[in-house]
Parts: structure tokens; sequence; C-alpha cells
């Protein structure tokens, strides 16, 4: 099967990959795509708080560099899980738009994110991206959820 | 915004108009040596990176930073200005300093909460934008149509002392209304095949954004005798008030009001977006300190860069309240767009210098090549606008350096504080 990951660069999006590989059959899944979507237009077009980029940013902060970042860290976790078709989809424009339009072209069997706090500004103004996801996706949705 | 008069001398006499069409000439020639670095550098977006790539100098890097957000926040304080007096037209009574702080705190948590990012309400903004200056048209085509425009007064210079010098002052404010390309150039980075399309594309909105600022101006001056205008706390507002469009004054009155906050609304959301996004880079890269790019767990915004930046803006607007109940009556939105523009010319003029010597790095056989008398002119014209607008307004210079001085006390607090942490890092063994 093919899965796609999500990652915005935070912490609950690396804990939801690795909730994912603690329960699934790693020799099911013969394909990941990790994906990561830098959003022109939010006042941070992506913020990358996993580690693994470059300390002396040899050429200023740019949010795609950010991103890609980030997908190093997921995709260095799935590699070692033991599937070794990884690919990285660094993407650009809304983020629940574009995690569906991948699931689609790629046909995706299944997408992997992790849900925001879905606060009262979330559930009444926009929805969150896991929510939009979840709405409009073209396969199942795994949404990782912080536990307390 | 051109919705907004500053009473200095252009608007005076008629022929502002040329100076609106100077304005967005000189803004293009800009626009092109953008164009060119950002199909060369599409990764490396922004004046400051420009300037990094030129000079290699760092201390030249943290400065023109800091001027682009120094720009960023007098901008914001300006456009808050501005809303607070077509608020002021319609509401009346409530206190022009209480809105303009009420606003800009809206419009902070508006960006906390990421609106932003609907193309939608961008859309919608954008439209109704342009239906104010389209209003504004029609209103001077049927003052045309009736016979009653005079069309000498566009080639009128009734200011008093150098025509040239009024020209020029025309020119500053026009090209307020210019100050897109350092958000275009942040997106080139998401651009497909950019040595294309990124020029024509930028290229493409100036010129019809200019042109659309010269027919307005133009449409401004045949409708409303000029000394009319040039007094008026919000001129456009004076073009509806000649009562030539069907229906009540009161109520188009009141509508345009709308339309033009709407319109100011938009363009200061962006300024914000981009004051918090330029402090959040610069702590990402160490030169300012690292809490400015504390990202808020679930909203994912910069919540600190936008509290603090809140925080400048209130002081710029509070400061000019206080000046002009202390002294003589400041305007407050033409001052804070002077301070704009004074650090808007410098860093344009330093963008173009930096086009020039990135000649010959970086280039493919279709990457975008500017003119290059065009730059040479492009640099002299800025220059000497700089010199011309300092030497018009020499108060302006104290809100500069005030700004600047914020921006050293940045550097020093990230000094002392980056200082310390190297420190206890060593003490940890060196992680």
């Amino acid at each position: 099967m093919h899965v796609v990951l999500a990652t915005d660069g935070s912490r609950p999006s690396l804990v939801a990959a690795r909730q994912f590989m603690s329960f699934a059959d790693v020799a099911k899944v013969d394909e990941v795509s990790v994906v990561a979507v830098v959003s022109p237009l939010a006042t941070v077009p992506f913020a990358n708080e996993l580690g693994g980029d470059r300390k002396d940013h040899p050429r200023g902060l740019s949010f795609r560099e950010e991103a890609h970042a980030a997908t190093d860290v997921v995709m260095a976790e799935v590699l070692a899980w033991g599937v070794t078709q990884v690919h990285r989809r660094v993407l650009s424009g809304s983020p629940a738009a574009e995690i569906v339009r991948l699931a689609k072209e790629s046909r995706a069997d299944l997408i992997v994110l992790a849900s925001g706090s879905g606060g009262l500004s979330d559930t009444i103004l926009l929805g969150s991206t896991a929510q939009r996801v979840q709405h409009s996706a073209p396969c199942p949705v795994l949404v990782s959820r912080p536990k307390h | 915004m051109s919705t907004s008069s500053s009473g200095s001398s252009p608007e005076r006499c008629g022929a502002f108009w040329i100076a609106f069409a100077a304005g967005v000439t000189l803004a293009t020639i800009t626009g092109l040596a953008y164009a060119e670095l950002a199909t060369k550098f599409p990764q490396a977006a922004g004046a400051s990176l420009y300037v990094s790539k030129a000079f290699r100098s760092p201390v030249l890097t943290f400065f023109i930073t800091i001027c682009s957000l120094s720009a960023v926040f007098a901008a914001s304080g300006s456009l808050a200005t501005g809303f607070a007096r077509y608020f002021g037209s319609v509401f009346g009574l409530v206190p022009a300093l209480l809105v303009t702080l009420v606003f800009i705190a809206v419009l902070t948590i508006v960006n906390f909460v990421g609106i932003t990012e609907s193309v939608v309400v961008n859309m919608v903004m954008t439209v109704v934008e342009v239906s104010g200056l389209v209003l504004v048209l029609v209103i001077g085509v049927i003052v045309v149509a009736r016979g009653d425009a005079d069309f000498g007064v566009l080639t009128s210079f009734t200011a008093e002392g150098n025509p040239v010098f009024a020209i020029v002052a025309g020119v500053a404010l026009a090209f307020f209304a210019m100050t897109g390309f350092e958000n275009a150039a942040n997106v080139a980075e998401e651009t497909i095949n950019p040595s294309k399309t990124f020029p024509r594309a930028l290229i493409g909105a100036m010129l019809t954004a200019g042109l659309i600022y010269v027919l307005v101006a133009m449409s401004a001056a045949l409708v409303v005798p000029v000394d009319t205008l040039a007094g008026a706390d919000a001129a456009l507002l004076e073009v509806v008030r000649a009562d030539v469009l069907p229906g009540p004054v009161g109520v188009m009155l009141t509508v345009f009001a709308v339309i033009a906050m709407v319109a100011i609304t938009n363009t200061t959301l962006v300024s914000v977006v981009t004051q918090s996004r330029i402090l959040y880079g610069m702590a990402r890269v160490d030169v300012v300190p690292a809490v400015f790019a504390k990202i808020h767990p679930t909203r994912r915004s910069p919540y600190v860069a936008l509290i603090f930046s809140a925080g400048v803006v209130a002081a710029l607007l509070v400061l000019g309240e206080v000046l002009s109940r202390l002294g003589p009556d400041v305007d407050l939105v033409g001052r804070l767009a002077t301070v704009t523009v004074v650090f808007l010319l410098f860093i344009y003029a330093l963008v173009i210098v930096s086009a020039l010597k990135l000649r010959g790095e970086g280039e493919t056989k279709d990457s975008y090549r500017a003119n290059t008398p065009l730059l040479y002119l492009g640099v002299v014209g800025n220059a000497v606008l700089l010199s011309y607008v300092v030497i018009d307004d020499p108060g302006s210079l104290y809100w500069v350096g005030g700004l600047l001085a914020l921006g050293g006390a940045l550097y020093l607090a990230q000094r002392v504080s980056g200082n310390r942490q190297r420190a206890g890092a060593a003490t940890d063994g060196g992680a």
C-alpha cells in the first residue's frame, strides 16, 4: 500500500508518523510519500521545529529549505523502519488542498497526519487541516491527536 | 494607498498626476531590478538577501533588514491613521487614537488565527478595493461627459516654489503606493518557471496599478477644486462629496468610506504579516533574540513577533498623538508615510546597485536581464528623491533614527543573550 505522511514541521506531526509505524505492518507498506506544504500567504509559511536543518543558513532563511529539512527528519525514521520506497514531496499552497490532491494523484491508500488543538477558532472559522483533509480525502485518513 | 492626502505641496496643483506618473515609472525601474534578481536567485528572496549576496557584509545585511522592518512598522502606523480618518468620517466621536490601536490589535489577532491564508478573503478584499477606485473614475468620466471638466487644471503648476520640487514630493507619495516588491519576491520561490513568469507578472501588475493610480489622480483633480483636495483629511471622499453620482450623497459617502476602510485593512494586513515574518526570519538566523522565532504550538503563528510588532506600531501611534498635543500639529499619516519612503528609497537604491554588482553571477541563458542604463537611472532617481524627501521633511529623520535605534537594541540583546547561551553550551560539554 502507498501511505502519505504529512508533516507541518511540528512535533505532533512526527508523533503521528511514529504512531502509524508503531502498529502498521511494514511488510504491507511498499511506498511512503512524506509531504510538507509551504503556505506562501501565512505569516510563517513553514515553521520547522524538528531540527535537521543546517544551522548556518548560507543563503538566509528559506521556507522551502525548512520544509525540506522537516521531511528529512521524517524520511530518515521511515527508512530506518524498513520501507525502501520513500519519496519527498514539498508542495506549495493550502495544506489541506495540497495533501488531498497529492493523495488523489498518487492513488494513496492512507493519509497520516496530526490534528491541531481543534480550539474554538478552528471549529468555527476554518476547520483544521486535519478536518478538511478528512472531509475530502480519496482514501482512509489516520488522524493522530495528542494523548492526555 | 493613495487614499490619504499628506497635505504637502504637490496636491496644491492639478498637475500632481504627473508626479504620480513619475513615481510609478521610478518604481517600475526598481521593479525591473527586483525581477532580474528574483529570477537569478529564486531561493534567496528579498532585499536583505540580495544585498548580502552582492556585498557579503553582515553589518550591511543587518542594517538593510532593520531598514525593511522599520519601513513596514512606519507603513502600518500610517495606514492605521488613514483608516481612523475614514472611520471618523462615518462614525465620528470615537477618538482617532483609540480606533488606530484597536485596528492594529484586531489585525494582529486575525494574523495569529491565520485567516490571511484564505485566498477567497484576499480576492473579495481586492475586488472591493478596485471597486472604490472604479467609483472615482466613473465620477471623473461623468464630469467629463457633462462638459464640466476643465482640462487646463491637469497641466497647471500653482504650487509655491519650484514646480520640480512639487513633482518630486508627489513621486515620493506615489512610491508609497507601490511597495509590494518584497512580498512579490517572497513568493518567487514558489513560482513555476520564474525566469519567464515572474518579470512579466511583476511588471504587468505594476504598470496596471500605476495606470489606475494616475487615472484616479487625474479624475480627482478634474472633479474637485485642487485647494479642497489638498486641505482634505481623506482626499478621495471629496470626489464623492462633489455629488455627481445618482443617489443621496450621505449614503454614497458612507459606502465609499467603507470601501476605503476595506482597502486599507487589506494593505495593513499584508504589512502586519511582513513585519512579523521579517522578525521571525531574523531570529531564525540568530541576528535578533531567538524568542521572536517562537511558534504557537497549535496556531503555528510566530506569536512573540506578532505581539512585539503590534507594540512597536502602537508606540509610534501614541508618540504621534502625544507630539501633536504638545507642539505643532503633526500630520501622522504623512509623517509616517515619509518615514516609510525614506527607508524604502534607501533599500531600493541599494537593491539596484546589488543587481548591477551581481551581473555575471548566477546567470543562465534564459534568466531575465534588465536594461542597464535604466538601472543607473533608477539609482540616481532613488537617490535624488531620497535627498529631496529628507530636505522637505527633516523632522522625519528623528523617527528614522528612533526605529534604527530599536533595531540596534535588538541586535545588542541578541549579542548579550547569545553569548550567555554559548557560554552555557560550553559548560554543558559543547553540545
